[in-house]
């Protein structure tokens, strides 16, 4: 809180000393990590419950093409590393930029979520396809649906980088905040890719 | 700068709002702030005391609607084989009971104590964020009332202008009648209808609500402190309520996804809790618990914060063993979420996780036990004033003992399974959640409702009302317990004479109607304080905190200038401690105070929630076009939400010492 | 914050910008790691390796690459310890919470192989 007109503006708070969005995103974080730690396990314990319901490795999933997207959510996770770093410097030019690369990745990521459910949909895994079809579609998409609010909420910052109203304290605080946002993202399809897709191909 | 504590509160009364004039926001519209209508001044407002003064109004209202569902089963089981409701009616009250007064009742009554005093505790002139704050006001709204729509539409039907026929032939069996906890497979699609979807939707919302304002408050205590406000001179209360909130959100999210789960079972047949399809409902109770148990202490822990600045303040000593106090609310809060499963060891857990979790609930007895020691180290050798906040305060220590033993029982695992679904656990539980969290809350709004509203008690009708629902609550849970042990089970529309049941539940029903009846005489006070109470002034109770060194009821800038607090119980120093302990107030700096701007946003984004409850809902009961109205209901949360982000915080200022 | 009597600071000069470029080389590092534990986990699980050290190895890159996100790209490692104690409290509780579920659900106390007098499914 170096720049004075900030601190003036948040009433002279002096024993603030983490930015209250911040914190605000990491409770947030920490929360959703009981959310897509509920998700997560009630997919493992279905899967540990009703083995023999279907093998997900034959005919089902591709590894190539989560591996794919799982590489694309990391890059975009990447430019957006280098985005943040961008608005602190207070280089919007290049904010601009990479924030371009991670819309356009996390379109790429959604783009394969979307051919994938079309996918197993045709190949007879439905919503209602015993407790896999439950789970799988459930946190999938659950996860799908954080990765299209975080591109919305990049658009609509790249957007507003062209008005002229961001200024170099809070605009790069907003950012990191959707920043973080965005990591969080990627740290749980990490933990998806893992315990849902690899495991699933051992000894297979 | 060594300012008294009422040198400021002259010069603030004509602080001069309403020459300001309402300006726009980057949107272009108009912002609400300074008008003249009070109705959207309340509506719009961002102060955390008039959303806490809401919160407890409606809470409130709801305590009662929960306290009538509790006399209308009471009145069922005075006699055996009564009828004088339905056996299906019976299930809708005392489910709707026991979501109401834990979702509707004590909860927003600890949201409106943890609003209207946090800030002022902490030496804050608001929360965190001030709007998320009105949106969760307005979230609870919209939450209970898509709960409480199958009531609404019940009474349109019993008037005859709704029908379950045409259009809404799915919607019967309108009013949730499968427990609160909503055990599957019960709440499955073939066994209840449209009262369970309205349950599960509003639960969400709610649940959105609560998660919102804990972090907020979160960020508040940690963020907002004043000067010299270090994290161990914080108030229990303020410590308590950032240990309920640290609970809410890691707790909820449990529940969110066992409520989208259930959601998804009824509305698009999926199988997570369906057993023909591999689902296991054991899971449900899993999850359920994972978020229930540490609600029971979301539930608690402010009651325990509230007596644990009471009984210091009648008892003219700081509170025994602080550090200890807080220390064990932390770890009673952390223990909470190790403990779930002892509400399910009678469902065959497997031996080491009964021991395991049987252990660890006796566990949680060590910290509750050391603050009951703590509390009755505070009164020893005190200078005890009986005063009504007090009276209250020490009923708690008592009753809330008592429910605790009852608990202790419960955590040996083959005498649970003796005491599971009879009325022991009745017993148990009404004596945690009237016997101590009521007591704590009454005892609470006799402590600070002269700073509410700035008017002192008149007369002695506090005594009546402690004497009432004290007898009231004993007369009616203890003969539970004998009920319980002679092998009533809960949640029996009536029962047949010869097992010994029929002079308990008399006893019972009568305890219910006192203390309904002291209840009545709360209501009566609390109308008397409010219509004709003498000003309060800013201190009435010689209190030993922050808040009471702002004016009754406080300015809504609470404190024209910044504290510095130099230590713990800052006013007791301030008024009785050596010099270098007084309160210090910052030099004003000549910018004035900035206040938030009020805003629309926050409520419409909140309300949208209402269509989108209610169009899922009643899309399961197949009526027509509902998916639309769930559709309107996200979009009109989306187009709060984005316009909110874009008209701007906006803000102005208020020079409250220049007008001098 | 309003923005009408805000001065738009170009920079502020009180923040030190030498950590950013560092962080940029950092950040590369990270993503070329990244995108080679991503490779190795999709080569390693088609190898003929013992079933229980391939589990170990792919848990153990995973959750290599969970921290070394949260540390760098979140750069939790340059913030506050506040921040630290706020996300890590829900990451042990919910870790603790289901990894304690997920062995209560043991396959045995199912129900339906322990009622007796129905014969399990598959029998």
């Amino acid at each position: 809180m170096s720049d004075t007109a900030t601190a003036h503006h948040e009433d002279g708070h002096k024993s603030l000393i983490i930015d209250n969005k911040k914190l605000l995103m990491w409770l947030f974080l920490g929360s959703d990590c009981m959310f897509f730690g509920t998700l997560i396990s009630t997919h493992l314990i279905y899967r540990k419950i009703n083995p023999t319901e279907i093998d997900p490795t034959v005919n089902l999933f591709s590894l190539e093409l989560t591996s794919f997207s799982t590489f694309i959510l990391l890059m975009s996770s990447f430019l957006m590393a280098l985005a943040v770093s961008a608005m602190h410097k207070g280089q919007i030019k290049s904010f601009r930029r990479n924030v371009i690369g991670v819309i356009f990745f996390g379109l790429i990521f959604l783009g394969c979520q979307v051919y994938e459910f079309t996918e197993f949909v045709h190949l007879g895994l439905k919503l209602d396809t015993g407790t896999f079809g439950s789970t799988f579609y459930l946190m999938t998409g659950t996860h799908g649906v954080h990765v299209a609010i975080g591109i919305f909420w990049l658009i609509c910052m790249y957007f507003y980088s062209y008005t002229g109203k961001m200024d170099a304290h809070e605009s790069a605080v907003d950012v990191e905040v959707a920043g973080l946002y965005w990591h969080f993202v990627d740290i749980v399809w990490i933990i998806i890719f893992t315990v849902v897709y690899l495991i699933e191909f051992i000894g297979k | 700068m060594s300012t008294t504590v009422t040198e400021t509160h002259e010069t603030s009364t004509h602080y001069g709002s309403h020459v300001l004039k309402p300006e726009r926001s980057n949107l272009g519209l108009m912002r609400p702030d300074h008008g003249k209508s009070v109705l959207i001044d309340w509506l719009t407002t961002v102060d955390h005391k008039k959303i806490g003064i809401m919160y407890g109004v409606i809470a409130l209202f709801f305590l009662l609607v929960g306290g009538v569902e509790a006399l209308v089963i009471r009145t069922q089981l005075a006699f055996p084989e009564n009828d004088l409701i339905s056996a299906q009616r019976y299930n809708q009250l005392f489910t709707m009971h026991g979501t109401t007064m834990i979702f509707l009742a004590i909860m927003p009554l600890n949201a409106a104590f943890f609003n209207f005093l946090v800030p002022l505790q902490i030496g804050a002139r608001d929360v965190a964020f001030p709007r998320i704050n009105s949106f969760s006001l307005w979230a609870f709204v919209a939450g209970a009332l898509v709960i409480n729509f199958g009531w609404f539409l019940q009474l349109l039907e019993v008037m005859g202008l709704f029908t379950a026929s045409g259009p809404t032939a799915g919607m019967n069996d309108l009013v949730p009648s499968m427990g609160w906890f909503g055990y599957a497979p019960i709440t499955g699609i073939e066994f209840t209808g449209a009262g369970t979807d309205f349950w599960i939707m509003g639960l969400q919302i709610l649940g959105i609500a609560s998660l919102s304002a804990a972090m907020n408050f979160v960020v508040t205590i940690i963020n907002m402190r004043a000067v010299g406000m270090k994290m161990m001179r914080l108030p229990v209360f303020t410590w308590m309520t950032l240990i309920v909130s640290l609970l809410i959100v890691f707790a909820f999210p449990a529940i969110t996804i066992a409520l989208a789960e259930l959601m998804f079972d009824r509305v698009f047949g999926t199988n997570f809790f369906v057993t023909a399809g591999g689902g296991q409902p054991i899971l449900w109770q899993h999850l359920f618990w994972i978020f229930g148990h540490p609600e029971v202490y979301i539930l608690v822990l402010p009651a325990m914060g509230i007596v644990s600045e009471v009984l210091p303040a009648f008892s003219k000593k700081p509170l025994f063993g602080y550090a200890i106090v807080v220390f064990s609310g932390a770890v009673i809060g952390f223990l909470g979420f190790a403990v779930w499963s002892h509400h399910m060891f009678t469902t065959g857990l497997g031996k080491v996780a009964t021991a395991a979790f049987s252990l660890l609930t006796m566990a949680i007895a060590v910290p509750t036990g050391v603050k009951i020691f703590n509390w009755v180290g505070t009164l020893w050798g005190g200078r005890v004033r009986f005063s009504a906040p007090m009276i209250f305060a020490l009923g708690f220590v008592w009753m809330f003992m008592m429910g605790g033993f009852s608990g202790i029982m419960h955590s040996s695992a083959p005498a649970d399974a003796q005491q599971q679904d009879s009325y022991f656990v009745i017993a148990h539980f009404h004596y945690v959640a009237i016997g101590g969290i009521f007591l704590a809350v009454v005892s609470g709004i006799y402590f600070w409702l002269p700073k509410i509203c700035g008017k002192m008690w008149k007369g002695n009708l506090s005594l009546w009302v402690a004497i009432f629902s004290t007898v009231g609550l004993n007369v009616t849970f203890f003969p539970m317990h004998f009920l319980g042990l002679l092998g009533m089970p809960r949640r029996t529309h009536t029962y047949l004479e010869g097992f010994g049941w029929e002079t308990y539940n008399l006893v019972c029903t009568i305890g219910a109607y006192i203390l309904a009846f002291g209840i009545f005489l709360l209501v009566v006070d609390i109308i008397r304080c409010l219509r004709s109470g003498e000003p309060a002034g800013d201190d009435p109770w010689d209190a030993r905190t922050l808040e009471w060194t702002t004016t009754s009821p406080p300015q809504v800038y609470n404190f024209a200038r910044n504290p510095i607090i130099p230590a713990r119980d800052a006013l007791w120093e301030h008024k009785h401690g050596p010099e270098n302990r007084k309160i210090t107030y910052e030099p004003d700096d000549g910018h004035g105070i900035h206040m938030p701007s009020q805003s629309w946003m926050p409520m419409i984004a909140s309300l949208g929630f209402v269509p989108l409850g209610l169009g899922l809902s009643m899309m399961q009961a197949g009526v027509a076009y509902m998916g639309y109205v769930a559709i309107f209901g996200l979009l009109m949360i989306s187009l709060g939400v984005a316009l909110w982000a874009l008209e701007g915080p906006g803000g102005y200022h208020l020079h409250p010492e220049e007008e001098n | 914050m309003s923005q009408a009597d805000y001065n738009p600071l170009p920079v502020s000069p009180a923040v030190d910008h030498s950590g950013e470029n560092e962080k940029y080389h950092v950040f590369v590092n990270l993503a070329l790691v990244l995108a080679a534990i991503t490779g190795v986990e999709l080569v390693l699980v088609y190898l003929p390796f013992n079933k229980a050290f391939i589990f170990t190895v792919l848990v153990s890159l995973s959750m290599f690459k969970f921290v070394a996100v949260i540390a760098w790209f979140m750069h939790l490692i340059y913030d506050k310890l506040m921040l630290t104690l706020a996300f890590g409290t829900g990451l042990v509780i919910a870790a603790g919470t289901y990894t304690a579920l997920l062995f209560l659900f043991s396959t045995d106390y199912v129900a339906p192989h322990e009622i007796p007098g129905i014969i399990p499914p598959g029998m």
